[in-house]
Order: C-alpha cells, then structure tokens, then sequence
C-alpha cells in the first residue's frame, strides 16, 4: 500500500491508519520550522492562480512542506495530492485548510514550492 | 538473481491498457533498469508499438501461418528488441516485445493466439533470458472469454494490475475481472495487486476509484491523470518517457513504475454484487438513485 509516496506492508491491508501516515511523515525529518509558507499555481483549461498556505499547524502544512522538499520537480504528482487532502478533511478542521482541500480535490495542474 | 515477476494488465477495451502498460513498463526499464519481456495478447497486436517505434509488430499466429506451422517458427523471428533506449545495447534496462495476435474479426477463437503465444514463448526458452526481471501481459478486455483468462488461469501471471476509470463500464469490468481472478486464486496462485485509474477527469474520479479498490481488498495504486502530451507521443509512435523523459506525465508513470516494483500487496479480491457496483457509483452523485416511477422516462419528462 502506498500512502504519500510511502510504502506500507501489505499485512497492515488497505485502510492504514492514519496515525501511521503521520508518524511516516515525522520520520522523514522534514524541517517544517523553518518553513513559513507553501506556494502552489494551479492550471485548468488555461485559468492560473496562484494559492499561498502558511497555516503550520497542521498536517496539511506538514504534508504539503515534505511534499515541497523531497519532490525531484516542483509538479504536483495527482495520487499523492488527492492523498493529502483526504487526511486533511479527517486531521485538520480550520476553513482555510478545507478551502485549499476543495482546490486539491480537483482537476487542476498543480505546482508547488515551500518557501 | 531475483526471482522473476510476471505481472499482467488487464481493463474493459479501450480503457487505455496498452497506453498505460507501455509507459509503465517503459519507466521501469528507463528509470529503474528492470529487464522485461512485453507479451501483448490482443489481436490487434498494440501492445507494443511504442517501444518498437512501430505500427504493428508481426504476431506469433501471422508468422505460424506464414511458416505453416507453430513448430517452424524460431524465437528470434517472434520476439523484437525495444527500439532507442528500450534496445538491448542502451544504458538502463531492456525490452523484449511480443504479439501473440489472432484470427481474423468475426472468425474463431480470439484467445486461441493467447494460449498459442504463451507455450510457443514458454518452449523456445524465452522466459529463461538471462537477466530478465518482468514478465508482462497485456490482456484484451474482459475475462469473459476463457482464452483471455489464459494468464490467469494456467498461473502464469502472478500479479494483475486493473486499468480502469471512473466510469460505469471500466468499474463493472474491473469487479468482473476480480471475479475471474478469484475464480483461479487457489488454483494457479494469481493475485490482485492494485487498480490504476486511468483518468477521464469525470468527477470524484479518484473517490471512486479509491472506493472499489477499498471494496474489493486491494489499493488504489496510481491516478493517471489525463494529459495530450501521451496523445502526442503516441503520433511518433513512442512512450512518454522516451518522447519527454523530464515532462510531469513522465513522473506520473514514474511514480507508478516505482510503486510496481516496490508493490508487496497482492490479495485475493472480494468482488462486488452488481447492487453494490451500483449503490457506490450512487453515492458519489455519479447517478442518482431513480426513482421506480422515473424509470425509462427522458431528463424532460421526469
């Protein structure tokens, strides 16, 4: 099973928990302190926008920064954004998180840098 | 040396599989040096075009036919080396191509060339390669048709990857398969080791393909998105990958090639009962539940 770019054992079976996801993404040792702010641009049928996340209490900021860090290019791969966000809508609960969970969720090109 | 994979593609027609396959299994040779072997079991002998750079390889029932028999025809007339850097003499790994084929549209058994293929290629040795990694079949449409079932059922593919989508049909065929895959676990030892959604971008796509995935006991292993750069490599006959090794769509199938590799989950599915298949497309506003007093009736008159 695969989960963010991390591997599970196939004898923890299809729903991992996600406290597991989480203690995957602390090990990683991503320095999410000194971050201060996600930038995304998204792209849809030639509509740009440009999107800032500097909530970093949460696990969406978490996530998103060692996304940022660890990704060879700055293209949002889509499995791993629809991942995000569906541990988002469970972990985190403040609009502004909801909000950028709603823009993942779609269709759009997304990339993405951490500042 | 390690043991050797074989690993088979299947999906309703015109999902995608062999677009999909073919970039996969490119991105494992390319990027992560795996050595494989392409056994393509459609008679429309598409399977592995853009590693050949080609419009159609020769199938092993063309060239029996035009041998006379299967027994006169040798190895190296059915089986191709990868063009450009799926060649063996390329850095990373290599590709070995073959079409099993089949009769003409409309006359015999479609499958008989699956079964023909796979013991021509099992007797001239061709799964002994030295160096070989993956066995990989791609597999026309349903498993509807014992002849298509051929991998699974004579426990040659190990490992089935569902290419699917969001829509109705790719879901219904894809619980079909499971049931086919099912059918034979015990007997021949064959797994389900994932579903990859081949994107329409229809809505909650990924829900839904997350969903079946969670219902039939495997994963969602890779969402594909839909991307034209695939269409335009396809017009010069070649993979992603080799057309534009550093493109995002690239690192999709990358990702995936990765995953497959890395991939230990392979479970014996639980299919779903069609009320199910059709209560999970329900719920996610893909159809509403009708109404018995709409039934049959247009958007208009209900």
């Amino acid at each position: 099973m695969f989960i963010l770019g991390f591997h599970f054992p196939a004898d923890m079976g299809n729903t991992v928990p996600d406290e597991k996801v989480v203690a995957k993404l602390d090990e990683a040792g991503i320095d999410v302190a000194s971050i201060n702010e996600i930038k995304m641009t998204t792209e849809y049928h030639g509509q740009i926008e440009e999107l800032s996340y500097t909530n970093k209490d949460t696990f969406m900021f978490k996530a998103l920064a060692h996304y940022a860090k660890t990704s060879e290019t700055d293209y949002m791969i889509y499995t791993n954004r629809y991942q995000i966000s569906e541990l988002s809508k469970r972990l985190d609960g403040d609009d502004e998180t909801m909000a950028l969970c709603k823009k993942l969720d779609s269709m759009a090109h997304f990339k993405i840098t951490a500042a | 040396m390690a043991e050797l994979r074989q690993i088979a593609f299947y999906g309703k027609g015109g999902i995608g599989k062999s677009t999909t396959s073919q970039n996969t299994l490119a991105s494992m040779a390319h990027y992560f040096d795996k050595n494989i072997m392409i056994v393509g079991c459609d008679p429309k002998a598409d399977s592995t075009r853009l590693i050949l750079h080609e419009k159609a390889q020769s199938t092993i029932l063309q060239l029996a036919a035009e041998m006379g028999t299967v027994e006169d025809l040798e190895l190296e007339d059915a089986m191709k080396p990868g063009a450009g850097i799926f060649a063996p003499d390329a850095p990373g790994g290599w590709i070995n191509c073959t079409e099993s084929g089949g009769p003409e549209p409309g006359v015999g058994c479609a499958g008989r060339g699956v079964i023909t293929a796979i013991n021509f290629l099992e007797e001239e040795g061709a799964y002994e390669e030295e160096g070989l990694d993956f066995v990989s079949y791609d597999v026309l449409g349903d498993v509807v048709c014992g002849g298509f079932a051929m991998p699974i059922r004579e426990g040659k593919a190990q490992e089935i990857y569902i290419v699917m989508s969001g829509e109705m049909m790719a879901m219904y065929a894809a619980n079909n398969i499971s049931k086919g895959i099912l059918k034979y676990a015990n007997t021949g030892g064959v797994r389900l080791a994932g579903l990859i959604c081949n994107a329409r971008m229809t809505d909650f796509e990924y829900d839904l393909a997350w969903a079946l995935a969670r219902d039939l006991g495997t994963q969602l292993i890779h969402f594909v998105p839909r991307n034209n750069i695939v269409q335009r490599a396809e017009i010069r006959r070649m993979t992603v990958v080799e057309y534009s090794p550093k493109s995002d769509q690239a690192l999709e199938y990358k990702e995936l090639a990765r995953k497959i590799i890395a991939n230990d989950m392979k479970v014996i599915p639980t299919p779903l009962e069609m009320d199910d298949l059709e209560a999970l497309i329900m719920k996610f506003g893909l159809e509403e539940e009708a109404d018995e007093d709409n039934i049959g009736k247009s958007e208009g008159e209900a």
